[in-house]
C-alpha cells in the first residue's frame, strides 16, 4: 500500500490516545463532580477507542500480524512513541484539563487532516476521531476559561499547569505526522489555543525551543508498569 | 453541612429528543454551573447510549406547575365532553372508515 | 449495582414507624391511591413518613452507585486488555450515571444533592456493604458483574414498578443499562474459566470470596425485617428479602455449574419437595460488622468519597463563580444597551 502512513506516526497517534486515556481513567470514581466524572470519562473512553482502532490497524499491518493487546501490553517502555505529554500524572484537576485542551488542540487539525488524506483506513478511523476530538476540545476549553476567570484559586492553579506543561508543547508542534503539513498545524493549534487563553483572560508563554524530554521517561514508566502488570503475570492467558 | 454547598451548582431539568420527528422528553435532572454547562453535561449523563439527537434544558426554579390540589377541578371536566371523541359518532357500515 | 440494608431496623425502626393513633382521612386517601396502583408524583400530597422514607432509601441507593464504584475502579488501570479496559471504564461510568439519576429522583422530594452528599462523607448515610469487600484480583471484577450486578438486578426491577414516579422512572432506566453489567461479569468469568489453569483458580477464589456478601445483599430475613412491612404497604417494596434470595440463588447455580464452577455451601443442595434450591445459615454477624462500618474496606471507601469530593471544591468553585461572572456581564451589557 503506497498510500500507508507509516507505522512511526500512527504508534505516536496510537500511543498517545492510549497513555492520556489511561490517565485519563485514573480519575474515573474521583471527578470534582458526578456530572464532571461522567463526562471525563467519556473523553477517556473516546481516546482508548481511538488508540484501539489505530494499534489494530498497526498489529493487521505487520509481518507477521500481531494485536493490539501484544503492542498495548507486551512493549517495554523505550518503544512507545508518545507525546510526551500524554504520559505525565494527572497532577491536579487544571493540570488534567489543561494536558486535555493542550492534545485536543493538536488532534483536532490532525484528524481533520487524515480525513481526507490518501490511507483511507486511517481516514475512516480519522472520521470518527475527528468529531470525537471536537468535543474533547471543546469541554476542555470550557475549563480552562472557566479556571482562568474563575476564582483567585482555579486562577493560580491553571497558571501552574501552563508553567509545568508549556515545556512539553514544543515537542508537539515538532514532531513529524505523516500525511499532515506540520506549519499548518502548528498554525491552527497556536490560534486555537491564543483564541482560549485570551477568553481565559490568560497571556500565552512565548513558544520557547522544543526542550527534550528526559529520555528515562519515569511517569511513562510508572503508568506502563501498572498497565502492563496482570497481562504480563500470565503471559499466555486470553481474558 | 459541607464548605462548597455556597457554591452549589443549580439544578436544571432536563428534556431529550429521541429522534427527529419526535418531542422532546423529559428524562431527569442534573446540576450544571450554567445553562450551556448544564447542555454539555446533559450530553456526558443522558446520552451515552445515543438516546438523543437534541437537548433541552430548563432552570428547574423557572418551571411553573399546575396544582395538584386542583386536579380534579381541572381535569375532570373533560371527562364529560364525550363529543369530541370521533367515538361518540354512529358511521353506516356502508361509509367505511372515516 | 444496588443498596441492600434499606430495610433494616438499626438504619429504618426511628423513622417511619406506622403512626399508632388511627390513619388520618389523608392518609388513607393516600393508601388508597396506593393500592390501586396510582403512582405518587412529586407534587402530590404524600405522608411525611413515606416522603422521609424515600429520601432515605433512593439516596442510600444513589450512594451505593457512586461508592460502588471504587472497587471496580480499583481495576480500571491494570484491566488485562484494551477491550477489558473499554468494557469496565463504561461499566463504571455507568454506575456513576445510575448515582446522578437517584440522586436526581430524590432531588424531586426536596432534598438537596449536598445534604445527601454530606450525609454521606459525616457518616450518617448508610451504602450497601457489599462495596466494603476489597477487589484483591481481576476475576473480582467478573464476579462482582455476575454475581452482584445479577442480585443487584434481581433488587432493582420490583422497583421499576415502586409507588413512587420518579424513582421507578429512574429504575427503569437504570435497569436498562444494568443489563449489559451482570453480562459483561459473566463474560470475564466465563473467559477465566476457559482459560489457564491459574485463571480458573482466580475465577474459584473469586466466587469463594463474594458468594456470601452477595447473598447478604437482599437483607435480614423477613422475619427480622421489621421494616418491610411498612415499605410494601407503601408499594416501595414489592418482593420480600428472603423471596429475592431464594430467587437469586435459584437462578445462579445451574450458572456457576455451567462454568464448571463451585458455590462454597456444603448445604447447598436442590429440594424437589419446595421446588427450590435449600442453603446454608447466612452469617449474620459478619452482615451487621460490616453494615456498622467495621467491613474490610469501609473508612477507605468512605475516605475516597471525601477526598474526591473535597479535592473538586475549588473547581465547583471555578464554575460558579465564572458563570456568576458571565451573567453579571450578560446584565450590564444589556443596560448599556438600554442606555444607548
Amino acid at each position: 500500500m503506497s498510500n500507508a502512513i507509516p507505522e512511526t506516526s500512527l504508534l505516536t497517534l496510537a500511543d498517545t490516545c492510549l497513555l492520556w486515556g489511561h490517565r485519563l481513567s485514573e480519575w474515573c470514581g474521583h471527578g470534582p463532580a458526578l456530572e464532571e466524572d461522567i463526562a471525563l470519562t467519556n473523553t477517556a473512553l473516546d481516546v482508548i477507542g481511538q488508540a484501539r482502532a489505530l494499534l489494530q490497524l498497526v498489529a493487521h499491518r505487520r509481518t507477521p500480524p500481531t494485536t493490539e493487546d501484544a503492542l498495548a501490553y507486551f512493549r517495554d517502555p523505550h518503544e512507545f512513541r508518545n507525546l510526551s505529554l500524554a504520559e505525565l500524572a494527572n497532577g491536579d484537576y487544571a493540570q488534567t484539563i489543561l494536558r486535555s485542551f493542550l492534545l485536543a488542540a493538536w488532534f483536532v487539525p490532525v484528524w481533520e487532516a487524515l480525513e481526507k488524506g490518501a490511507d483511507r483506513q486511517v481516514a475512516a478511523i480519522a472520521t470518527n476521531a475527528s468529531k470525537e476530538a471536537r468535543m474533547q476540545l471543546r469541554h476542555a476549553h470550557d475549563w480552562v476559561v472557566r479556571f482562568g476567570d474563575g476564582t483567585p484559586e482555579s486562577r493560580r492553579r491553571i497558571e501552574a499547569a501552563v508553567a509545568s506543561l508549556w515545556p512539553r508543547c514544543g515537542e508537539l508542534l515538532d514532531v513529524e505526522i505523516d500525511g499532515t503539513a506540520r506549519t499548518a498545524r502548528r498554525d491552527a493549534w497556536l490560534s486555537i489555543v491564543t483564541t482560549t487563553f485570551t477568553k481565559a483572560t490568560m497571556t500565552m508563554p512565548p513558544m520557547g525551543a522544543a526542550s527534550t524530554p528526559n529520555s528515562s521517561h519515569p511517569d511513562r514508566v510508572t503508568l506502563l508498569t501498572e498497565m502492563q502488570s496482570l497481562a504480563r503475570q500470565h503471559p499466555n492467558a486470553v481474558w | 453541612m459541607s464548605p462548597q454547598s455556597g457554591s452549589a451548582w443549580p439544578l436544571f431539568e432536563v428534556f431529550i429528543r429521541n429522534k427527529q420527528g419526535l418531542d422532546h422528553k423529559h428524562v431527569g435532572s442534573l446540576h450544571a454551573s450554567d445553562p450551556a454547562h448544564a447542555v454539555t453535561l446533559a450530553r456526558d449523563v443522558y446520552t451515552r447510549r445515543q438516546e438523543g439527537v437534541s437537548i433541552w434544558v430548563v432552570p428547574s426554579n423557572a418551571i411553573t406547575a399546575s396544582d395538584p390540589d386542583q386536579k380534579a377541578d381541572n381535569f375532570d371536566p373533560m371527562a364529560s365532553k364525550i363529543y369530541r371523541h370521533p367515538t361518540f359518532y354512529d358511521i353506516p357500515e356502508e361509509i367505511g372508515h372515516m | 449495582m444496588y443498596t441492600q440494608a434499606l430495610d433494616v431496623p438499626d438504619i429504618a425502626a426511628q423513622q417511619a414507624a406506622p403512626h399508632a393513633h388511627g390513619a388520618s382521612p389523608a392518609e388513607a386517601n393516600f393508601l388508597a391511591r396506593i393500592a390501586r396502583d396510582e403512582k405518587i408524583e412529586p407534587q402530590d400530597e404524600m405522608p411525611e413518613d413515606y416522603r422521609k422514607s424515600l429520601i432515605r432509601q433512593i439516596s442510600q441507593h444513589a450512594h451505593s452507585e457512586v461508592v460502588g464504584m471504587l472497587p471496580e475502579g480499583n481495576w480500571i488501570t491494570r484491566a488485562p486488555s484494551l477491550k477489558r479496559k473499554e468494557i469496565l471504564l463504561a461499566k463504571v461510568q455507568d454506575e456513576g450515571g445510575h448515582g446522578l439519576y437517584l440522586y436526581s429522583a430524590a432531588e424531586t422530594l426536596g432534598a438537596s444533592r449536598d445534604d445527601l452528599v454530606d450525609a454521606l462523607h459525616s457518616g450518617k448515610a448508610k451504602y450497601s456493604s457489599i462495596f466494603n469487600y476489597p477487589t484483591d484480583s481481576w476475576a473480582d471484577i467478573g464476579t462482582i458483574g455476575w454475581l452482584v450486578d445479577g442480585a443487584a438486578i434481581m433488587n432493582q426491577v420490583p422497583l421499576c414498578r415502586c409507588s413512587y414516579g420518579p424513582y421507578a422512572r429512574a429504575m427503569i432506566r437504570v435497569c436498562k443499562e444494568e443489563s449489559f453489567h451482570q453480562r459483561q461479569g459473566f463474560d470475564i468469568v466465563r473467559a477465566l474459566c476457559e482459560g489457564t489453569a491459574a485463571q480458573k483458580q482466580m475465577a474459584q477464589e473469586s466466587v469463594n470470596r463474594w458468594w456470601w456478601p452477595t447473598l447478604m445483599m437482599f437483607g435480614p430475613h423477613d422475619s427480622d425485617s421489621e421494616h418491610t412491612g411498612q415499605a410494601s404497604a407503601w408499594g416501595i417494596k414489592r418482593i420480600s428479602n428472603d423471596d429475592l434470595r431464594q430467587r437469586f440463588v435459584d437462578v445462579t447455580v445451574p450458572q456457576a455449574a455451567f462454568l464448571g464452577l463451585t458455590l462454597p455451601d456444603a448445604l447447598l443442595k436442590w429440594n424437589a419437595d419446595r421446588g427450590h434450591y435449600d442453603f446454608g445459615p447466612i452469617d449474620w454477624n459478619e452482615f451487621w460488622r460490616v453494615v456498622k462500618g467495621d467491613g474490610p474496606c469501609n473508612a477507605e471507601r468512605l475516605n475516597d468519597r471525601v477526598q474526591a469530593f473535597d479535592d473538586g471544591g475549588w473547581v465547583r468553585e471555578a464554575a460558579a463563580a465564572h458563570a456568576d461572572k458571565r451573567a453579571r456581564r450578560a446584565v450590564s451589557a444589556a443596560s448599556v444597551r438600554i442606555a444607548a
